[in-house]
């Protein structure tokens, strides 16, 4: 009885710096936009005045903030369905297939992930480049005439940051599944092939489901991390106001002097962004299959 | 003795932890206790400061690092030196080219610099929302002090008229809040190389400007480009001012009640829209800025004529390459009407003490000593010109063609668009006025919808303007 006493005594005295750390500066910050949210004031203002809710009433009523909400969900929505198909699909090839340099690929896939957004942004710059640029040099070769796409205009805007982030994210996950669908037993395929499945079926009968619980997971990071990446990319890459995003729109309402309206927006997102996670995560739930 | 080891070592930890992280508030506090000692002994008027009691107090400078200290770095530094051994206050200078990432956290904390150079009209509006929030210390009795190490005054030192501006005095009570510093014309800036080779002249008027447009259409290039929507405006300042005169100016910028009906706003805005149609079409493309120095390449490569820009991008665009016989060549804007005057905006970099600064003497001191002989002559090193009388005799090269833009006719255009009290859902002066201009080039919007949208917000920005 004194041992466990003394046990859960270690326990807590070991977790609390971390929790304490984590009270302080996740917790207690994160209150503080809430609270905040419900005030009008400069950034650099001492004084405020309370407003209730008016801030949201306000943002709800705001085209800018309803459209860059819209951006925010179109990049979610394909950008997470183009990374994960072609992160599956290459993590399939390169674990169940025999390649040459297999590992040369899984590196170079994995770069992009390691680079900043502002170099991806001076990357991407050089292939956008309407003038000689990479991809409209490649389009006008097998155009046999001049290509001269504008990338990075109003039309194109939002495909040039979906390519760059599919771009950038599909190596984390591609070796995040690698590792799983190594996991999966070799002779779950044997004898599958001996009762005569093919490469696809084999994919989909016996890799998927079993590496399922890594897939939901990893959906539930990208979510998240896309609402942040997406502000990111579009802050590095595109001229201002062509392409707002949910969390651009909020550093906009900062420079323009209202804390406590762009505090409004990041609490609407925040709330957002946990919503989505849980539906995801209640909409993927399935039987957890042992290996 | 197990359990009180794992408690102590826990313990220890947990405090070394928050040590670490509260160890950035024990300064402020330090430097007030030293700032009331010079401000007593001290009075601002002193002609010869007393550099004795001044020793123990450091004030701390943020200057934005534009082109002028990329030009000739360590500019800021030898100023800064120059006010240390002239009055024995020492500077802790930051100096950085994003300057309101570096300052802005701890301000939001309440620690404040005691001298900011940031101009206003920058992307993320930092002086703005100093201005919005009445957080500006009044700076009208700097210009009754004494130059620190002269016997001139301030206000002797700077050109008359540049204190008399929105952009010096944001509420138009005639107080000034901030210190007019760098100033340079902004104008259309082309090759004049190319200019001479074809034998055009630079249009004196927009009509003259249209004919051009044709013949560099039938010579495969564009009439216009221009860096971002942020650089038109000293284009739309320098517009509003050819074409309606300084009345239009001030009511314009002031949001006049009906001012967007009349039919001069009319004509800018025809003129925008016209022009955009003559912009090359790749511009809005690349007025972003990773991509805008490509749109400031297109006038060096003859791919497009002019481009509205400051006198920065010659040093700017140093390094890149250029058609043969390129010259820079910049002129006003043209005028609106045959026998008219063009007109130049004046960018002009501001200087301020913010409300919070802990040493608002010596702050100010330092402000003075800007205006010092010894500190204008290291700011010229890096090509920054301040309105002191006499400065613009020793220019040399290009700069010296740019600031004779005003002597060859062209009016100065000064002053911005007056500050109001910011509304949730009201956009900036750059979203409402400058933004749409890549839309009226590729075609995502149209000139009504643009005029109309200026209409109402300006009707709102009225509603809340500060003053």
């Amino acid at each position: 009885m004194r041992r466990s006493k003394e046990r859960s005594r270690f326990i807590f005295l070991c977790v609390a710096p971390a929790t304490i750390l984590f009270f302080i500066f996740m917790v207690l910050p994160t209150l503080n936009v809430f609270r905040m949210s419900l005030f009008e004031r400069g950034a650099y203002s001492p004084t405020e005045t309370f407003v209730g809710l008016n801030n949201f009433k306000v943002l709800f009523q705001d085209a800018k903030f309803i459209s860059a909400m819209q951006n925010t969900i179109l990049l979610i929505v394909v950008v997470t369905i183009v990374t994960f198909f072609f992160a599956l699909l290459f993590a399939g090839i390169l674990t169940r297939e025999k390649l040459k340099g297999q590992n040369f690929f899984r590196v170079i896939f994995y770069i992009p992930n390691i680079l900043s957004v502002v170099v991806i942004a001076g990357i991407f710059s050089a292939v956008y480049k309407p003038e000689n640029g990479m991809l409209n040099s490649v389009l006008s070769f097998f155009a046999g005439r001049e290509v001269m796409i504008l990338w990075k205009d109003q039309q194109m805007v939002m495909i040039s940051i979906i390519i760059a982030m599919v771009w950038q994210a599909i190596g984390y996950y591609m070796v995040m599944y690698m590792a799983s669908m190594a996991a999966v037993p070799a002779d779950l395929y044997e004898s599958a092939s001996l009762d005569g499945a093919g490469r696809t079926a084999q994919f989909f009968q016996i890799t998927l489901p079993l590496i399922w619980t890594n897939i939901r997971t990893t959906l539930t990071f990208f979510i998240i991390s896309t609402i942040n990446m997406a502000f990111l990319f579009v802050k590095a890459m595109v001229a201002k106001g062509m392409a707002d995003v949910g969390l651009s729109f909020m550093y906009s309402q900062k420079d323009a002097g209202l804390y406590g309206y762009a505090m409004a927006a990041g609490v609407v997102i925040f709330l957002f962004s946990f919503l989505l996670s849980a539906m995801v995560n209640r909409v993927t739930r399935r039987d957890v299959l042992e290996m | 003795m197990k359990k009180l080891l794992s408690m102590i070592l826990a313990s220890v930890m947990v405090l070394s932890l928050l040590a670490g992280c509260g160890g950035g508030n024990d300064q402020p506090p330090a430097q007030d206790n030293t700032q009331t000692q010079p401000s007593d002994s001290q009075t601002p008027s002193t002609p010869e400061p007393a550099p004795a009691p001044a020793e123990d107090v450091t004030i701390q400078v943020a200057a934005l690092a534009s082109g002028y200290e990329e030009a000739y770095p360590g500019m800021w530094q030898e100023v800064c030196d120059a006010f240390t051994a002239e009055t024995g206050i020492k500077v802790e200078l930051i100096c950085d080219k994003n300057l309101e990432d570096v300052i802005g956290p701890s301000m939001q904390g309440g620690d404040f610099p005691d001298v900011i150079h940031l101009a206003t009209g920058r992307e993320k509006g930092l002086t703005e929302q100093f201005i919005k929030d009445r957080n500006i210390a009044e700076l009208t009795d700097v210009l009754t002090m004494t130059v620190p190490g002269e016997s001139a005054k301030v206000s002797d030192k700077i050109v008359g008229g540049f204190t008399d501006t929105s952009v010096t005095n944001p509420y138009g009570d005639g107080k000034t809040y901030l210190a007019p510093m760098f100033y340079s014309p902004c104008g259309l800036f082309y090759n004049a190389g190319l200019f001479e080779e074809k034998g055009w002249s630079v249009p004196a008027t927009w009509d003259e400007m249209w004919e051009l447009a044709e013949k560099a259409q039938a010579e495969g290039s564009y009439l216009f480009t221009y860096p971002t929507t942020g650089y038109f405006d000293a284009f739309l300042y320098a517009l509003m001012y050819s074409v309606g005169g300084p009345d239009f100016f001030n009511k314009a910028t002031t949001y006049a009640e009906g001012i967007w009906d009349t039919p001069e706003a009319q004509q800018c805005f025809d003129i925008i829209a016209k022009l955009a149609s003559y912009t090359n079409p790749v511009t809005p493309a690349q007025a972003n800025d990773q991509d805008f120095t490509q749109n400031q390449q297109l006038v060096l490569d003859n791919k497009a004529l002019f481009m509205p820009n400051g006198t920065w991008i010659v040093g700017e665009m140093a390094e890149a390459p250029r058609a043969d016989g390129f010259a820079w060549g910049m002129t006003a804007l043209p005028a609106a009407k045959s026998g008219g005057n063009g007109a130049s905006y004046c960018w002009l970099e501001q200087a301020w003490i913010p409300a919070g600064a802990p040493n608002m003497d010596a702050a100010k001191q330092f402000v003075a000593f800007l205006y010092s002989d010894a500190a204008c002559a290291i700011f010229a090193k890096g090509g920054a010109v301040q309105p002191v009388p006499g400065l613009t005799d020793n220019l040399e090269g290009d700069n010296k063609m740019f600031y004779a833009i005003y002597d060859n006719g062209a009016d100065a255009a000064m002053g911005n668009f007056a500050a109001y009290n910011a509304v949730a859902g009201l956009g900036s002066v750059r979203e409402v006025f400058l933004d749409p201009v890549n839309g009226l080039v590729n075609g995502s919007i149209t000139q009504d919808q643009w005029m109309s949208d200026v209409k109402a917000a300006s009707d709102q920005m009225r509603a809340n303007i500060m003053g």
